[in-house]
């Protein structure tokens, strides 16, 4: 698991590779969390390059969502691989959470 | 015919992705549908994953035995510990339309097995059964891959 944040048009990106599962999911909570603490107002997580994401990942999520929503902040994502997408859709989480087919379609929204 | 493969694992989360491994080679090498494959990776981490968590309350030193086998009738993994008994009365998943955090193990596991099972006769630890039927048995088109 990789985990890479960078800024763009004022939104912080969350760029994660690899599977999320019970050992990766706690440091993408810690990140995660960070920003929620900074109240940082758009969080844009990109799964392009996840492969395999479980429970726990789902739960970092959704986590991070509500904390988000106590400032009414944003947590959007991106490039989500049919394999996540059906464990979000599963969890009927594509129903809260904000999907985007592209980085671009993300910020603009 | 019956593929067997054992193996045991430390109970640290970090062996998760090598039970994921093992679990998706002993699919593909069997040749079994690959939404089966996936589903059984998802039930087998997560059960495995609730060990580490529930059964030995997060100590990595323990150790998890893991029996997979193929038959031409199903996909089977049986999963060992040597920790806290489970509660099976309290072990639920949260509502699917309830969104918070954690309870959403338990479904991947349900979606993915005909059957999941503790084995009540084992006095320490956990046995835990999960089966996945692959043909038609008896007339029971349920139980299609």
């Amino acid at each position: 698991m990789e985990i890479k944040i960078n800024d763009s048009e004022g939104a912080k990106i969350i760029a994660l590779s690899g599977d999320i599962d019970m050992y990766t999911s706690p440091e993408v909570r810690k990140q995660l969390l960070r920003l929620i603490a900074q109240k940082v107002p758009v969080i844009i997580v990109d799964l392009t390059d996840v492969a395999y994401i479980d429970s726990s990942g789902i739960a970092t999520f959704v986590e991070g969502l509500k904390g988000m929503m106590q400032y009414r902040g944003r947590l959007k994502f991106f490039g989500m691989p049919e394999r996540v997408k059906e464990i979000f859709n599963f969890s009927k989480l594509d129903r809260v959470f904000d999907m985007y087919g592209s980085m671009e379609d993300a910020l603009k929204s | 015919m019956k593929d067997e493969v054992i193996i045991t694992v430390p109970s640290h989360p970090k062996y998760l992705s090598l039970v994921r491994a093992v679990t998706v080679t002993m699919g593909v090498q069997n040749e079994l549908d690959e939404g089966v494959i996936e589903h059984m990776e998802h039930a087998v981490d997560e059960a495995c994953s609730n060990v580490i968590k529930h059964a030995y309350g997060g100590d990595p030193g323990k150790q998890i035995g893991i029996t997979l086998k193929v038959t031409p009738e199903a996909f089977e993994v049986v999963i060992e510990d040597s920790g806290l008994k489970a509660d099976v009365a309290r072990i639920k998943g949260r509502g699917l339309d309830d969104i918070k955090p954690g309870g959403l193990g338990v479904h991947l596991i349900k979606r993915a097995c005909d059957v999941v099972e503790f084995d009540e006769k084992k006095t320490e630890g956990n046995r835990l059964r999960l089966v996945k039927y692959l043909k038609v048995k008896h007339g029971n088109k349920d139980k299609r891959q």
